[in-house]
């Protein structure tokens, strides 16, 4: 079997010595979709945070040597200060500093096609965009440079049902066409079971890592969400 | 001098740190006292103390993850009170009001020289800074160091601040730095016109102040910030 894109071992991270996760480990394969679920504040957000180095851990994390990671972040641009465009926040990461890049600009109207939108939004102001909008931003943004691997922290509320559905859709096109490899956050058990190929589920700890549909049992999703859990099976 | 000042000021406001550059440039006026005291020009004293200043917020933010603000208006608004006390009395109203009418035409040069520098680092770093600023983990993931960035910024701005205070004082610095900024807000609809207006204003109220203030024979520093003021209503009608 071919060595997992990433392996992480017992993986602990404390602030103020509370700890937030505690022993975490899962792997992932190339081309996966990993779903982590978890009720609010399991540490799921902090879990990236530490998959992209943001943060200090104890434990190990292991990517594959050439991953090279696009994030979309769960929100953002609510209220800027600033008055960015659309445009401005891709010219934001590109590295040529003073000239316009016909070349840039090309692959960011290519990404903002991929991704469904029209490069006419390029003149609009970030916070004016409806968040369905700003959400396809965003990930035409993290894929913008062309990573192997998307951390996706999905949105808990705000995108109604047809854009929701959408941008899965979007997210699972893209890891057949380009042979991404995916982890998102997810908070819809229906997804997950959908689109997932495994799953982990934390809350502080790991309580289960595996194929959804051997995973996400009765008793699991009970020991996640607590008693009151509202559990859907989507089939 | 406005240029560099009105430039730094779009990132100041943006940053939501208004209130530092204020508090930030009364930083200085210890500094202004010990050169007096020890017999250096004013204003590398100004200079010595702003940058470690802005290399302190930066740490201490760093460490704490406080506000700005709270950081320097917690540490640094003591050493008014300390500049107060230091700064000869003759000296001290200059230092707080500047006098533009005074300054000698080799350091003019200087300040204009070093003001055309602090411009251009900063066009350099503004899109580094613009990216942390409105999205430091996405900063990060794309590869950035938006600690770094910030730190460039606030020891931009620490300098900007010194070399203002000849001119127009440390009490005013601050507002000559955030005035064009937020009347240009006021009205800009992109990140380009935003950086623009805010240097294009920053030039119009200050040749405008001087120019009203040798008309008249106002002191210089009060009366730009007076124009820059009457801008600022003036943008409140273009606010949509």
């Amino acid at each position: 079997m071919a060595e997992p894109i990433l392996k992480v071992k017992d993986v602990s991270v404390s602030f103020d010595n509370q700890e937030v996760l505690k022993d975490i480990s899962f792997s992932v394969n190339e081309g996966d979709v990993l779903a982590i679920v978890g009720p609010n504040g399991a540490g799921k957000s902090v879990l990236f945070r530490v998959l992209m180095d943001f943060i200090p851990y104890d434990g190990e994390i292991k990517w594959r040597n050439d991953v090279k990671i696009g994030y979309v972040p769960q929100k953002f641009f609510e209220k800027s200060e600033l008055p960015l465009t659309v445009r401005e926040f891709f010219v934001l990461k590109s590295k040529n500093l003073f000239f316009k890049d016909k070349k840039f600009s090309d692959s960011v109207s290519h990404e903002l096609k991929s991704v469904g939108l029209d490069p006419e939004i390029l003149d609009k102001q970030l916070a004016h965009l409806s968040k369905g909008q700003s959400q396809r931003a965003l990930i035409a943004w993290a894929i913008l440079g062309h990573p192997n691997v998307l951390l996706f922290d999905e949105p808990t509320a705000g995108i109604d049902l047809a854009g929701e559905d959408t941008i899965y859709n979007l997210l699972h096109k893209m890891k057949d066409e380009r042979g991404l490899t995916v982890l998102i956050i997810s908070h819809d058990l229906n997804v997950v079971y959908r689109y997932a190929d495994s799953v982990l589920c934390i809350n502080k700890e790991r309580i289960c890592f595996g194929p959804p549909k051997r995973e996400l049992t009765g008793e699991n999703i009970k020991q996640l969400y607590g008693e009151s859990a509202f559990y859907q099976h989507g089939h | 001098m406005a240029l560099a000042a009105s430039f730094l000021g779009a990132f100041v406001v943006a940053k939501r740190m208004a209130l530092v550059g204020d508090v930030l440039s009364h930083v200085a006026l210890p500094g202004i006292g010990l050169a007096l005291v020890f017999g250096y020009d004013p204003i590398y004293g100004a200079a010595a103390f702003l940058l470690l200043a802005a290399f302190g917020t930066w740490f201490i933010e760093r460490k704490t993850e406080l506000p700005p603000e709270a950081i320097i208006g917690t540490f640094f608004t003591a050493t008014l009170a300390l500049g107060v006390i230091l700064v000869p009395n003759e000296e001290l109203f200059e230092s707080l009001f500047g006098n533009l009418f005074a300054i000698k035409p080799q350091d003019a040069a200087i300040i204009m020289a070093v003001s055309f520098i602090i411009f251009i680092l900063t066009i350099m770093l503004s899109r580094r800074l613009t990216i942390g600023i409105v999205a430091p983990d996405l900063a990060k993931s794309a590869g950035f160091k938006p600690d770094l960035s910030y730190l460039g910024f606030l020891l931009l701005f620490a300098l900007s601040v010194a070399l203002g205070i000849k001119l127009i004082g440390s009490v005013l610095m601050g507002a000559l730095t955030i005035l064009p900024a937020v009347s240009a807000r006021n009205f800009s609809w992109s990140l380009k016109s935003f950086l623009s207006f805010s240097v294009i204003l920053g030039l119009i109220m200050t040749g405008a102040g001087i120019f009203i203030s040798n008309y008249f024979n106002f002191p210089p520093g009060p009366t730009v910030i007076l124009t820059g003021i009457i801008f600022f209503v003036i943008s409140l009608l273009f606010k949509k």
